[in-house]
């Protein structure tokens, strides 16, 4: 930063219309065909803190990445201080004073805090870094913006927070007027979120305008001076926070749905088969993201878990699944503990697994299909003759599950890789429900796959139960959860805030309170329905 | 039925193979059109010399079965997505223990020499396991703690040699020749009816038993990869790791074998060179080859059944550089560069995705930057 440079003046121009920022109509198709936006109306007043709401895959990320010039709308018009823009790229929105900080971040790894932040537009001599200048500015705008970083530090070994503080600082130095901040608090501790808030505050402070993404109502009340709400793919209102209740946030957010019908026939409860007991975890940064979780699975019943994403859940399956230690706690499934042990002995319990993400931990995508079958008995007959693998049975079995569970493919030799969304999906069910389970963990079951696929997986996972298979489903989905369960637990940081034996009759509006934390059922109510 | 033939992947992988060789050679001409007073003879050499005389032949193929041990055994790492750069000190370790036995343990040869291969490849196997045990339990990098091996390596090496092995007063750094009990014995048996073959091979081109060792080596390696318990392991590990652990494959364990099992064989390597090619232990046995292992296992795509031929034409690229420098004026370095440009057509197809990678995060930052000459903060005013 030239020394020269004009500080910011601490005046604020009384900008009351246009808006800095207004959508009109917005459309968004794209190309595999998910509409994420159906003619959003959004607008953003100059220094203003807005924040964005609304489920996961409300559409939310793409309303921004519009705004940014990341994605084109289909339809729909955007203004940027009253002009009719179309950003080509989303240097056209740098350039109008734009700046974005995305759910993953995109800082190179290798270069220092002060090398990332002015990169592109480097202060250089003989086309050499000036490695001080670059330091210096980075230390001027880091103190003028109250967002505390070390400029000499190498991004790879700063942590979560930091890495926050840096991106948004380099949009900062790129003249951002107006900043977008999607999801920021999701991967933060309570006080750097804190922090972050602060910061926040003095950006507005110094006239800039803020829009921030979230989960959490109660960070909309805390920090924001107007929320919108967002519903698949529909800006379901916008209204100022102090207008707003937590309840009446609820309620926008999770809606009213046409819930689905599964024909299930009803419950007929058995044994217990998992008892988890007092589960607690605390994560590597000392964030508690499981707090004294106690529950039971009965043979022959769906157990839904319903909670916003980030609530503990993708924690809770890890946990008893093995691939992650817990804390404390207990978890037996047929009396046997399962905690902190391999992922081999869960299964050797009996313990299938449909994980959240199948491409990062259920399938080896250049493996072939029959492979990816047989991972968890490989090792045992029939499958393992003497000292090797009898591949003819491999081939039986791949072949059987590829027609038992109508997984598309000419041959099971073929990689993972050649199969579509829904197929790989099937590959995995097929192998998990293959395993004669007593108890079943789904996660995220029907996540991104087609209609067809996804129908197929429901009734599967309704015949295991009904055949006396306890099963766990954790689903960001709120109408699979209700759909299917026949008896609902709701999560909120980490905590069970109700039970509900009987999820048929339960509204979505009340479990929606649940969900967001803004009711709790008393532990003795509870204790007694776990 | 061509195209049938196409897609076959061993077809389509030799043809590969074939097409990078060819256009390297080409390029290779090139340059020594450029260095060379009489180039069409130096590349004659260097194309034709390994095959114009039976003794330059016999050094191919030792060559070849070295190469070939070495690419199984940086094959078997790399299957499982690791990296090892540990060959040179287990071959080594291997060529010393092997060697040691060779010169010192008195038992007739149907005895000594079982016995020295197999103290070669359960020294590779355990000296292997070291940086395993070291990337699975705590995480060090492999390819500082395989090269710091091999320093570790060559210093017991050479203080064997110089101050146990070599023979008191030597002025040289190296011990006596192996005894005949100690040395490999030619791949054709001594037999009346072979007796001229035996005569021809024994005297000009001394290729050993190994050749067999190294083709069972060859189908071993196949069969424990792709039939065994252990090798759908190493396969998963390699393909994702997640998926590996998620599934309840003991990733940990796993690591360690993929690095000892390939121990075992850079091992044989090393009792190669010395009971095979040098017929004595000399200072240095491995220079020149420890890290050739892995050009092999990439123009084989680490498939065991494609080593041997890469390694025969590479081994013959090798030979022919060596004849062409000892009968023209074009140097060695010449065929490094003709090596070079094979390695990156051959990897090019593996090495693009991740040049993609890097050129789309430039991209995404760029996206971020801005080409406008202000900076940030005088815009405030
Ligand atoms: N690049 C993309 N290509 C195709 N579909 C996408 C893409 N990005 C998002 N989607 C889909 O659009 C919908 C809205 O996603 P997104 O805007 O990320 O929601 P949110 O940020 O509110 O969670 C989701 O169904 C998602 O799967
Ligand atoms: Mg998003």
């Amino acid at each position: 930063m030239p020394a020269g440079g004009k500080p910011p003046a601490g005046y604020l121009m009384e900008v009351c219309v246009p808006p800095i920022i207004e959508l009109k109509d917005i459309y968004k198709i794209y190309p595999n065909g998910v509409m994420a936006n159906k003619g959003v109306d959004f607008s953003v007043n100059a220094g203003e803190i807005h924040a964005l709401v609304g489920e996961n895959g409300a559409g939310k990320s793409t309303l921004m990445k519009i705004i940014y010039g990341m994605e084109k709308p289909t339809e729909g018009k955007v203004f940027v201080e009253g002009v009719e823009r179309h950003f080509n790229s989303s240097r056209d929105a740098i350039d109008a004073g734009i700046g974005m900080v995305h759910q993953n971040f995109m800082l190179v790894p290798s270069f220092t805090v002060a090398e990332n932040i002015v990169l592109g537009q480097e202060p250089t001599k003989n086309g050499l870094l000036k490695k001080r200048q670059a330091i210096d500015e980075t230390l001027q705008i880091s103190q003028q913006y109250g967002l505390r970083v070390d400029p000499e530090a190498i991004v790879d070994t700063i942590n979560v927070g930091m890495r926050q503080r840096v991106e948004i600082l380099k949009a900062l130095y790129r003249g951002a007027n107006i900043l977008i901040l999607d999801e920021p608090t999701a991967v933060l501790t309570p006080q750097e979120t804190q922090e972050l808030f602060s910061a926040i505050r003095k950006l507005v402070d110094q006239g800039k305008t803020v829009v921030f993404i979230t989960h959490k109502l109660r960070e909309v009340k805390e920090v924001s001076d107007r929320v919108t709400v967002m519903r698949k793919g529909k800006a379901i209102g916008t209204l100022p926070t102090e207008e707003a209740t937590r309840e009446s946030l609820a309620r926008m957010m999770v809606g009213r749905e046409v819930l689905m019908r599964v024909d299930k026939p009803p419950s007929e409860r058995g044994r217990k088969v998992m008892e988890v007991q007092n589960l607690s975890y605390v994560d590597e940064t000392g964030r508690r993201v499981l707090n004294n979780v106690s529950f039971n699975i009965y043979a022959g019943e769906i157990l839904g878990i319903a909670g916003v994403e980030g609530n503990g859940q993708t924690e809770l399956v890890e946990i008893l699944t093995g691939l992650r230690p817990a804390t404390s706690g207990d978890a037996l499934v047929n009396g046997n503990p399962v905690l902190n042990k391999t992922p081999r002995e869960v299964r050797m319990a009996k313990v299938s697994h449909i994980p959240e993400d199948r491409l990062t931990n259920g399938l080896a995508l250049e493996a072939s299909i029959n492979e990816n079958l047989i991972v968890d008995r490989y090792f045992r007959s029939p499958f393992r003759k003497g000292t090797s693998i009898d591949y003819k049975t491999v081939r039986d079995f791949g072949a059987q599950s590829i027609k038992e569970y109508g997984i598309l493919t000419p041959d099971g030799d073929l990689p993972v890789a050649s199969l579509s969304g829904g197929n790989m999906q099937k590959v995995i069910v097929a192998r998990e429900f293959t395993s004669d389970p007593e108890l079943l963990i789904a996660a995220q079951p029907t996540r991104g796959i087609d209609v067809g696929a996804t129908e197929f997986v429901r009734e599967q996972l309704v015949q295991k139960r009904t055949e006396g298979t306890a099963v766990l489903l954790v689903s960001a989905d709120l109408g699979e959860v209700m759909s299917l369960s026949d008896r609902i637990i709701a999560v909120y940081e980490g905590e069970i805030t109700g039970v509900f034996p009987d999820a048929e009759s339960l509204g979505e509006e009340e479990l929606g309170l649940y969900m967001l934390g803004i009711k709790k059922q008393p532990a003795e109510e509870m204790e007694v329905l776990l | 039925m061509i195209r049938k033939l196409y897609m076959k992947p061993f077809v389509r992988e030799f043809l590969r193979i074939l097409l990078a060789i060819t256009i390297s050679l080409g390029l290779g001409f090139i340059i020594t059109l450029l260095v060379s007073d009489d180039p069409v003879g130096a590349y004659q050499a260097f194309l034709t010399g390994p095959l114009t005389r039976i003794n330059r032949t016999g050094e191919w193929i030792k060559e070849t079965i070295t190469l070939t041990l070495l690419g199984l055994s940086v094959a078997l790492v790399f299957k499982a997505n690791l990296f090892s750069l540990g060959q040179e000190g287990q071959m080594l370790l291997g060529a010393l223990v092997s060697g040691s036995i060779s010169l010192f343990v008195p038992l007739p040869a149907i005895l000594r020499i079982p016995l020295a291969l197999i103290a070669a490849m359960v020294v590779g196997y355990l000296f292997g396991a070291l940086p395993g045990y070291l990337k699975a339990h705590l995480n060090a990098n492999e390819i500082v703690s395989t090269l710091m091996l091999n320093a570790i390596a060559l210093r017991l090496y050479d203080y064997f040699l110089i101050f146990h092995i070599k023979p008191e007063g030597a002025g040289y750094n190296a011990s006596d020749f192996f005894p005949k009990e100690g040395i490999l014995p030619t791949f054709i048996p001594n037999v009346p009816f072979l007796a001229e073959a035996y005569e021809l091979f024994s005297r000009r081109a001394n290729i050993t038993i190994m050749l067999y060792i190294a083709i069972a080596v060859v189908i071993l390696t196949w069969y424990v990869m792709y039939r065994t318990p252990y090798g759908y392991e190493l396969r998963m590990l390699g393909a994702n790791s997640k998926f590996a652990s998620y599934g309840g494959i003991n990733t940990k364990k796993t690591i360690v074998l993929a690095f000892a099992v390939s121990g075992i064989v850079s091992g044989l390597a090393g009792a190669h060179l010395g009971m095979g090619i040098h017929e004595k232990l000399i200072a240095n046995i491995t220079i020149g080859i420890a890290f050739e292992g892995i050009v092999v296992a990439l123009l084989a795509r680490n498939n065991p059944i494609a080593v041997p031929f890469a390694a025969l034409a590479y081994g013959y690229l090798r030979a022919g550089a060596d004849i062409m420098e000892r009968t023209s004026d074009v140097s060695r370095e010449m065929v490094l560069v003709i090596q070079a440009i094979i390695i990156l057509l051959v990897t090019a197809e593996r090495v693009l995705p991740i040049i993609q990678q890097r050129v789309n995060a430039a991209r995404a930052n760029n996206n971020l930057s801005m080409n406008s000459e202000k900076p940030a903060l005088e815009e405030g005013g």
